[in-house]
């Protein structure tokens, strides 16, 4: 408990002074906040826009957080001294997983308090956000297994993450895109966000997600640990 | 009572072999200097110690074989490896703090430590900020926070300036006076001579000689030399057997003797012969 505490406040302090961290947190709400104050009451546009950037932010800011704190310590070298103090690697992503979720949901919550989403959606919103932050850290963390350094894993995270953050946004614009944006999980988050309700195709695709991505991640995990 | 045992270890990457058979034992309390050139396997043998590498043959520390060493392991070592590195953006302090809480020492141990590797006032400097010899005393700070019986360290002093690295040298001994077990890489044959109570010599991953550093040099240097200054500023180098005895005397007699030394076959040059190599290049 202590070690996963300890690895949490050198998180918090790390990425407190780690500009490019805190901007791939921060970005998308600002952003939205924006572009809801300049946009005033034309009531379409800013939930349109509040809800892309709301996707955007679950699926893209944890996938590169994820991926670039785990490939970091690894090229320093900090992964191998916690580990050689008795840390073990599970204890060490499970304590970083928590961060990135936690870190995400804290910074989209800035989203609830728009006043786009009305208070019967706010539960939904919740969830949604909560999906894509979980399974946008395993992806990020699978990344990071597979990356040896952090431009490495930029190369990998920063394509993949524009690709589940955008094509959700896409697809509003192109019917096949979104019958495509269907099976993929920010797809659906997008989709919840809009309507403010869960759907059984919403639990579907996140549970088999989940399934995907954890079984990925402990394939990667046992094969390359975390060296 | 041996701390570390290496049977036979071998290590190949690829179809290279880099370490063809090492044995040694390692016994508690001393300051054992593992000396052999760039690209000897210094770093891999290290490696294997800390179950970082798995190998072939037996190693075995605190009894417990490498390849499968945990927590109760590294409880009791501590290492300064270059591939273990510290946090940048953080301070000396909070890079500390964070390994004393992993290990329950108090901030007072933290205090204690940073004044033993003279870090003390430097406490709130970032470590980006921080000179190569500065970060090389945090990462012995933080190695020998939670007092460990057993330290590893790859080249310690590697590019610092003397001075800091006669500072590292002597909390090294006083490290070995309080108990603990020091394994040291180096290619530096001054630093292994003076410091280590016994050094193995490493070459192309194998060892070739191994013992205490003066044993070493008494044992390949029967055939040592005596240097002589002249008066007329010339240059001899005598072998010292009895029949030049006669010469020096003369010298001396004449009042030609400007200056003579016994050149004794240091470290470097018992590598040398062992290996026809360079042990610095
Ligand atoms: N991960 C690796 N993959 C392939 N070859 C390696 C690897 N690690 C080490 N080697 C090779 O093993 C040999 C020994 O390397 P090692 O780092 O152990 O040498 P060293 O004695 O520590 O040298 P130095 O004094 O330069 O640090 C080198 O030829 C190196 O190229
Ligand atoms: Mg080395």
């Amino acid at each position: 408990m202590t070690t996963a505490f300890a690895l949490l406040r050198k998180q918090i302090k790390d990425s407190l002074c780690n500009f490019q961290a805190l901007m791939v947190m921060l970005i998308y709400p600002l952003v939205a906040f924006v572009m809801i104050t300049a946009l005033g009451s034309e009531d379409g546009m800013s939930g349109m826009f509040v809800t892309m950037f709301a996707t955007m932010h679950a699926s893209f800011a944890p996938l590169v957080t994820a991926s670039n704190i785990l490939s970091e310590e690894k090229e320093k070298g900090t992964l191998r001294a916690l580990i050689m103090t008795g840390v073990s690697r599970q204890q060490y992503l499970i304590s970083e997983s928590l961060f990135v979720v936690s870190v995400t949901l804290l910074t989209g919550s800035a989203f609830l308090a728009m006043d786009v989403f009305t208070r019967d959606r706010a539960a939904a919103v919740a969830a949604a956000m909560l999906c894509g932050a979980v399974l946008s850290t395993l992806a990020g963390l699978c990344v990071g297994i597979l990356s040896r350094n952090v431009s490495a894993a930029n190369g990998m995270a920063v394509p993949i993450g524009l690709v589940t953050a955008l094509l959700p946004m896409l697809a509003r614009f192109n019917e096949s895109l979104d019958r495509a944006a269907r099976y993929l999980y920010s797809g659906q988050i997008s989709r919840v966000l809009d309507s403010g309700k869960l759907s059984g195709e919403f639990a579907a695709v996140m549970a088999v997600y989940t399934v995907l991505l954890a079984a990925l991640l402990a394939i990667l995990f046992r094969k390359k640990g975390l060296e | 009572m041996a701390i570390v045992k290496l049977d036979k270890v071998t290590r190949s990457f690829g179809a290279k072999q880099v370490l063809g058979g090492v044995s040694l034992q390692i016994e508690k309390g001393e300051i054992f200097g593992l000396l052999g050139p760039s690209g000897a396997g210094k770093t891999t043998l290290v490696n294997i110690l800390t179950g970082q590498l798995s190998c072939g043959g037996t190693a075995e520390i605190f009894g417990m074989n490498c390849g499968r060493i945990g927590r109760e392991v590294y409880r009791r070592t501590g290492a300064v490896l270059d591939n273990c590195g510290l946090y940048e953006r953080l301070t000396c302090m909070d890079n500390m703090k964070l390994f004393a809480c992993i290990h329950h020492i108090s901030a007072a141990r933290i205090a204690e430590v940073l004044r033993e590797v003279g870090l003390n006032g430097s406490e709130r400097l970032r470590v980006r900020s921080l000179s190569k010899g500065m970060r090389q005393r945090l990462q012995l700070a933080r190695a020998i926070l939670h007092a460990p019986e057993l330290l590893f360290l790859d080249e310690p002093t590697s590019g610092l300036d003397p001075a800091t690295a006669e500072e590292i040298h002597a909390l090294m001994r006083r490290l070995r006076e309080n108990g603990t077990t020091l394994f040291l890489t180096t290619h530096n044959m001054d630093e292994a001579y003076r410091l280590c109570d016994r050094i193995a010599l490493l070459h192309e991953g194998q060892i070739v000689e191994e013992g205490q550093p003066a044993a070493i040099c008494r044992r390949h240097c029967s055939d040592s030399e005596l240097h002589i200054v002249t008066s007329d500023g010339e240059d001899l180098s005598l072998p010292s057997l009895p029949q030049n005895a006669e010469v020096v005397a003369a010298l001396m007699r004449e009042g030609k003797l400007r200056a003579i030394h016994s050149a004794e076959p240091d470290l470097g040059t018992v590598f040398l012969r062992l290996t026809g190599k360079e042990l610095t290049q």
